[in-house]
């Protein structure tokens, strides 16, 4: 027998543990759940991912790839995207939600600034795609088609590629350097773009159909819709689609003094605030109240901060000319009534409210449909294109996504429209092969354990002053701090995984919690586990549950 | 992240008091001992009094402790550890930290003359005290530990007489170093142990330390529970050094003593139907006079 030192009975380094492990009932097990910010992301973008590296590595280019494997438009989705992200944000019952949004837009202008590349998943594939319309379900399809390898081409109908992007959205919110670099970017995965081609009119559609193996229609709403007004035919009336291309396009428009847009949906609120920022005085007229307008809250805050005057329960009756030129619209006051099938209150006027506002230019932002010119496709509702859940349409091979598809929606909701499409179009190219994951349960506030956060204080993106904004169409938020933006990505909470707080490891009563050697994350010794579901209950993200034994 | 959930350099090896114990799920003397043996460090002696964790850790022959370990009766850990203290400086070795691990019976007490006389003759030791507030090991009697109200097996339907205050009566012997912890603040505990260590003299460690089994509540609620406790004012956490009081641990937000004594089930008697009956009172104002004591 060995010598053991004076007052050892026993070696101590030889003693071989008795397993505890076999008294369990419920053991742990590490769950990756879905945070509600990528859930209730429309473009489907890693959230926590992306937060998650910026907060422990620090690191703005391996988070601008986390984020660009969904999303091919950071630096635009971080400016006009209304982030309903934020709105799910756990964080919201804690203090604040995370600034989600402006996280995005630094990352975005990282990438722009350093000129980061997208990385190619596979670099070649002989099979040819072709893309209708350059707006942002086309460019996102193109864009996750061409990472897979396709030959992709695009077509767009204007002559310069971005869609609403380019033509709808004002300058102000979306700076136009911004789009170019971050179209640039994509051009490099080796897309094809051909512009002042309108499919159906230069090109018919059937030809495409003929030499391509998928054909993809991302064509958007860029018909604004008018409503049945009497003198909508004079001068100086502009539908607010029209409006914003003309401005947008570096056209010289003459608005006068008084102008006056109709609606209150996002076009109409970028209308008055692009005829503020011309010189004149805005009224935006609708025919309920702020509460029912659809445009987005922060849109309508900014043009009430803006001074655009806003008549609620007004509905214009008659555009008044004088010589072919507009002088003013007449309007009747409404009262609401019960709900109509929108879920909204139906307006009725009242009689003899009627009174005149002078107007010198009348912008009608009352909705858009879809510009169906040579493109044959069933429709829904005889307005949208109907397309199936992996967003084919009628024709064979021929896929559909964006506001043609979806109504009109949001710049993310079209990113998530392509990137699906692009997902169906690789399965329908490769026969059918269904490549999709579900995703892992969401995870909500009650189930974390909230003690172990910090309250802080949520960052705050500056506005430039209003007696700057209105003289010229420069960015309203100007540049984010990028060392504050790391502070706010440790402010996530990071829902439903491991962020190596360390609890379970400290806390374990039995020891069975290990640094595993390989990765270098924790790891549970079954062994010994007892089951306690200390770990579990402590630990703050809910990565860690107990479940029956297996 | 708070503060406390970054555990000390050093810490993470964790292989001094090892896996294969057999303390219920979730014991929170389990976990308290693990974080005493992993903050002193290999140069350390552990003379470990009978109860619970001698129980648990200590038996032929798989043994937890991977550091010297004496076991010692019910009532003599510091006297056994005073022994080691003077053997060492007989023998002219040394420095070795020396810990005298004690539950709250044989602390205050089954051994209460044994630490005092420790205390008294000045020993190079640390006592270190896992508050359970009862006997756990032989069912679950009451000790002068025991919190007024709560139940045990000897008194069934609460006890009347109020907690020993037995970091005081440490401090009052004029001990260099009296300090108080918990197990749910991990690095405040840890912290407290080294700190502890590099003082030469007796020192006194009260540490909570709940008993799932002894208690009445789930396993996983042990560091919920001291969370509790120090919330509500019913523990306080503090440090005593040279006969001053110093380093009070603030509470954030006081919680009212219902909320420590619902999740407990030796405290289940204390509700008729879910009202409180006027022990609750009586508890309440035992926190309000700690929280006044040592301005919480």
């Amino acid at each position: 027998m060995e010598k053991l030192p004076l007052g050892l009975a026993l070696d101590l380094r030889k003693v071989v543990p008795y397993e505890t492990g076999s008294w369990r009932t419920l053991m742990p097990v590490n769950i990756m759940q879905t945070p509600p910010c990528n859930q209730d992301c429309p473009a489907g973008n890693d959230i926590r991912g992306f937060l998650r590296t910026l907060a422990e590595k620090k690191d703005y280019e391996a988070a601008w790839h986390v984020l660009t494997r969904t999303n091919p438009l950071p630096a635009i989705c971080g400016r006009v995207c209304p982030h309903p992200c934020e709105d799910g944000c756990n964080r919201r019952d804690f203090d604040s939600p995370v600034a989600i949004n402006s996280a995005e837009r630094a990352v975005g202008d990282y990438g722009l600034e350093e000129n980061l590349e997208h990385k190619k998943l596979i670099a070649h594939r002989k099979e040819k795609v072709a893309v209708i319309g350059s707006g942002p379900a086309g460019l996102s399809c193109a864009f996750h088609l061409a990472k897979r390898g396709f030959q992709v081409k695009i077509f767009e109908a204007y002559g310069e590629p971005g869609g609403m992007m380019r033509y709808g959205i004002p300058s102000y919110r979306l700076p136009n350097y911004v789009l170019r670099q971050e179209l640039e970017n994509i051009w490099k995965l080796g897309i094809e773009l051909e512009c002042n081609i309108k499919v159906g009119v230069n090109i018919p559609m059937d030809q495409l159909i003929q030499t391509h193996d998928a054909v993809f229609v991302g064509i958007g709403a860029q018909t604004g819709l008018t409503i049945d007004i009497p003198g909508q035919d004079a001068g100086n009336v502009f539908s607010g689609v029209e409006f914003l291309r003309d401005v947008n396009s570096g056209k010289y428009v003459d608005v006068g003094k008084d102008v006056v847009v109709i609606g209150g949906g996002n076009t109409a609120m970028d209308c008055a605030r692009v005829a503020k920022r011309l010189g004149a005085n805005v009224s935006v007229v609708y025919r309920r109240t702020r509460v029912e307008m659809p445009a987005i809250t922060a849109e309508i805050d900014e043009a009430m901060e803006e001074r655009v005057m806003f008549r609620y329960h007004t509905n214009p009756v008659k555009i008044i000319q004088d010589d072919d030129k507009v002088v003013g619209i007449l309007s009747v006051q409404m009262e609401l009534k019960e709900p109509d099938a929108s879920g909204r209150a139906r307006p009725v006027p009242i009689p003899g409210s009627e009174s005149v506002i002078p107007a010198d230019t009348v912008i009608l932002a009352t909705g858009q449909a879809v510009d169906y010119d040579g493109i044959e496709v069933h429709k829904r509702d005889n307005k949208w294109i109907s397309a199936n859940e992996n967003l084919m349409t009628s024709i064979d091979g021929v896929f559909a996504g964006g506001d043609a598809v979806l109504g009109l929606e949001t710049v993310s909701a079209a990113i998530g429209q392509g990137t699906r499409a692009a997902s169906a179009i690789e399965d329908y190219i490769d026969g059918g092969v269904e490549s999709r994951l579900s995703s892992p349960p969401v995870i909500y506030s009650k189930d974390l354990n909230t003690y172990y956060y910090n309250k802080k204080r949520r960052f705050q993106k500056e506005a430039l002053p209003i007696h700057m904004r209105l003289k010229h169409f420069k960015e309203l938020y100007p540049a984010l701090d990028f060392e504050a933006i790391i502070d706010e990505a440790e402010r996530c909470f990071s829902c439903g995984l491991c962020f190596n707080c360390g609890n379970c490891f400290m806390y374990c009563p039995d020891n069975a919690v290990r640094i595993s050697e390989k990765t270098g994350l924790y790891e549970f010794d079954l062994d010994f586990c007892k089951g306690c579901g200390l770990c579990a209950k402590e630990c703050p993200c809910r990565y860690i549950q107990m479940t029956l034994e297996k | 992240m708070r503060e406390q959930s970054k555990y000390l350099e050093g810490v993470d090896k964790k292989d001094l008091f090892a896996s294969g114990h057999r303390a219920c799920g979730g014991c929170g003397q389990a976990l308290a001992a693990r974080l005493v043996a992993d903050a002193a460090g290999e140069n350390t002696i552990a003379c470990v009094a009978t109860g619970c964790l001698e129980v648990f850790s200590g038996p032929y022959p798989d043994p937890s402790w991977r550091i010297p370990f004496l076991h010692s009766l019910f009532e003599n850990a510091s006297a056994v550890a005073s022994g080691v203290d003077a053997a060492y400086k007989a023998l002219k070795k040394g420095p070795v930290n020396i810990i005298a691990h004690g539950g709250d019976g044989s602390t205050a007490d089954i051994g209460f003359q044994s630490i005092s006389g420790m205390f008294e003759r000045g020993h190079n030791v640390l006592y270190v005290c896992y508050d359970n507030e009862a006997y756990m090991n032989t069912g679950v009697q009451r000790s002068s530990f025991t919190p007024y109200g709560a139940r045990t097996s000897t008194t069934p339907t609460g006890n009347t007489t109020r907690k020993k205050n037995m970091p005081m009566l440490a401090a009052d012997h004029g001990i260099p170093y009296v300090a108080t912890a918990t197990v749910d603040d991990f690095r405040d505990l840890q912290l407290k142990i080294r700190k502890a260590l590099t003082i030469e003299g007796p020192k006194y460690i009260h540490i909570l330390a709940p008993c799932p089994l002894g208690w009445g509540h789930h396993g996983e609620l042990t560091v919920e529970i001291c969370r509790l406790a120090k919330d509500t004012g019913l523990f306080p956490v503090y440090e005593i050094i040279d006969g001053k009081v110093t380093n009070v641990r603030k509470i954030p937000v006081k919680v009212p003593v219902e909320e420590y004594l619902k999740p407990q089930g030796r405290f289940k008697h204390l509700f008729k139907k879910g009202v409180p009956t006027k022990e609750v009172d009586v508890i309440q104002e035992i926190a309000n006079q700690n929280i006044e004591r040592f301005n919480l």
